[in-house]
């Protein structure tokens, strides 16, 4: 009987992992969209699933000078369901899509490298409940 | 008679609790439902979060493209230096998951610098070695076909290369998160970050220049993210190769980084910010010798252990 709910609890679990998987699956293929062909991608996919509009994901990343990079950040089946922002390592805030209608890519000409956090969150306004956030990296020198 | 009641009992409990189960396993995975833009809505099942902050595909931080090292190393008017590359023609002699995917790394490192260079031949070499590693590791799905072919029909296009390896390497992370493998993602992020240092301080030796002495020293982030990413593996070989990391991170805490806050400018018509800060970055040659012994250490040892 032990054996039996564990087996199914498995099951369970590993059907709600690759739903989740298929719905990130879904939401990046529509973001790949964004990194155009002019742009390199860093060869990473970055994803969390969000549980509420509170919840943050976050990366560290280093942006090199004298490069162009474009971020672009999806949740969903449409563009600008995830709010995403840029701060440095003194956590000076560099860029928010949030001023920019939620653009659902932008990108960033960097004069001298830096450590950047990038963090993705769901736009409550736009989806009050739970999602997938992908956030991809193309690109280019200048 | 007990076993027979027993055994009765259970038919009759066993659809029972599949029902139970499912109903919860449904209330669980959601049922696919969409909100009014569309979304796909995940039901929630654990208690409501305040404010958190999770990583990304369970890991910390990004590791740079090997491939944008190699385009500054270009830049810099480094010409084509096939001795510096590992050899494609040795996948059959990696015995190990462990050599197998820290070389997938390495060779879609090698793949993107022989596409910038238009080696075509060379090029063709090292993506007939990614398929057959990927075979061997068991992951060939991780590599779209679609986009291997395309590859394959782009071998002469550099700037198509570039893009279609960026392409193909990020499939293979995606899929190897969806499969749990990020014990074979991280290792073969840590190849192409050991491939690309190895271009670099190559290229150092070759043609002394900032640029290129700054990017190696620029690499003090990306190091401790794979740190922090392989700490998660416990094997011995992944362990032996944190601890030389370590050894390298060492040499990497007496660099200096000195960082200058700017307003960046915003021109919201092209979707562009400037990030207009400025950071200055004070490494010694004596530091970049360090770092390219200890970077040719554990490539070594890479490549020598990963031989049967």
């Amino acid at each position: 009987m032990k054996k039996l709910v564990i087996a199914f609890s498995l099951v369970i679990a590993g059907a709600c992992i690759n739903k989740v998987n298929a719905q990130c699956d879904t939401i990046a293929n529509i973001c790949y969209k964004h990194i155009t062909a002019q742009f390199i991608s860093d060869g990473q996919l970055y994803r969390a699933l969000l549980l509420n509009s509170e919840e943050t994901a976050e990366f560290h990343s280093t942006f090199f000078g004298e490069t162009t990079y474009r971020i672009a950040a999806c949740s969903g089946t449409g563009d600008g369901n995830l709010v995403f922002n840029i701060y440095d390592q003194e956590r000076n805030l560099l860029f928010t899509n949030k001023k920019q209608k939620n653009a659902p890519y932008w990108d960033f000409k960097v004069k001298s490298t830096l450590e950047v956090v990038i963090e993705g969150q769901l736009d409550a306004n736009r989806n009050p409940g739970s999602g997938c956030a992908v956030i991809l990296i193309g690109f280019k020198q200048k | 008679m007990n076993i027979k009641k027993n055994l009765t009992n259970r038919k009759f409990i066993t659809p029972v609790i599949f029902g139970l189960l499912s109903a919860i396993a449904l209330t669980s995975c959601g049922g696919g439902k969409k909100d009014e833009n569309g979304k796909d809505e995940i039901v929630e099942t654990a208690d409501t979060v305040k404010t958190s902050v999770l990583n990304i595909g369970g890991q910390l931080f990004s590791v740079p493209s090997p491939i944008q090292t190699a385009l500054l190393i270009q830049k810099s008017g480094i010409t084509y230096d096939k001795a510096v590359l590992s050899a494609s023609n040795k996948v059959n002699t990696l015995s190990t998951d462990f050599a197998r995917s820290l070389n997938l790394g390495i060779y879609g490192a090698d793949l993107g610098y022989v596409s910038l260079y238009n080696q075509t031949q060379d090029a063709l070499g090292y993506l007939a070695a990614v398929k057959q590693l990927a075979d061997k590791l068991g992951i060939s799905a991780a590599f779209d076909a679609s986009t291997m072919e395309r590859i394959q029909k782009n071998v002469t296009n550099k700037d198509s290369m570039m893009v279609l390896v960026g392409i193909a390497y990020r499939g293979s992370d995606n899929y190897l998160k969806n499969n749990q493998r990020t014990d074979l993602s991280s290792l073969i992020l840590t190849g192409g970050w050991l491939e690309s240092m190895h271009f670099s301080v190559s290229a150092y030796k070759t043609k002394p220049n900032d640029d290129i002495k700054w990017r190696i020293a620029e690499q003090k982030l990306a190091l401790n993210s794979l740190i922090s990413i392989l700490s998660g593996n416990q094997t011995k070989e992944v362990s032996d190769l944190v601890a030389q990391m370590k050894d390298l991170s060492k040499i990497y805490e007496g660099i200096t980084f000195t960082y200058k806050y700017e307003a960046p400018t915003d021109d919201s018509l092209k979707k562009v910010t400037y990030i207009n800060s400025r950071t200055e970055v004070t490494v010694t040659d004596e530091q970049i010798v360090k770092i390219s012994e200890k970077v040719k250490e554990i490539r070594d040892k890479i490549l020598n252990s990963s031989q049967s």
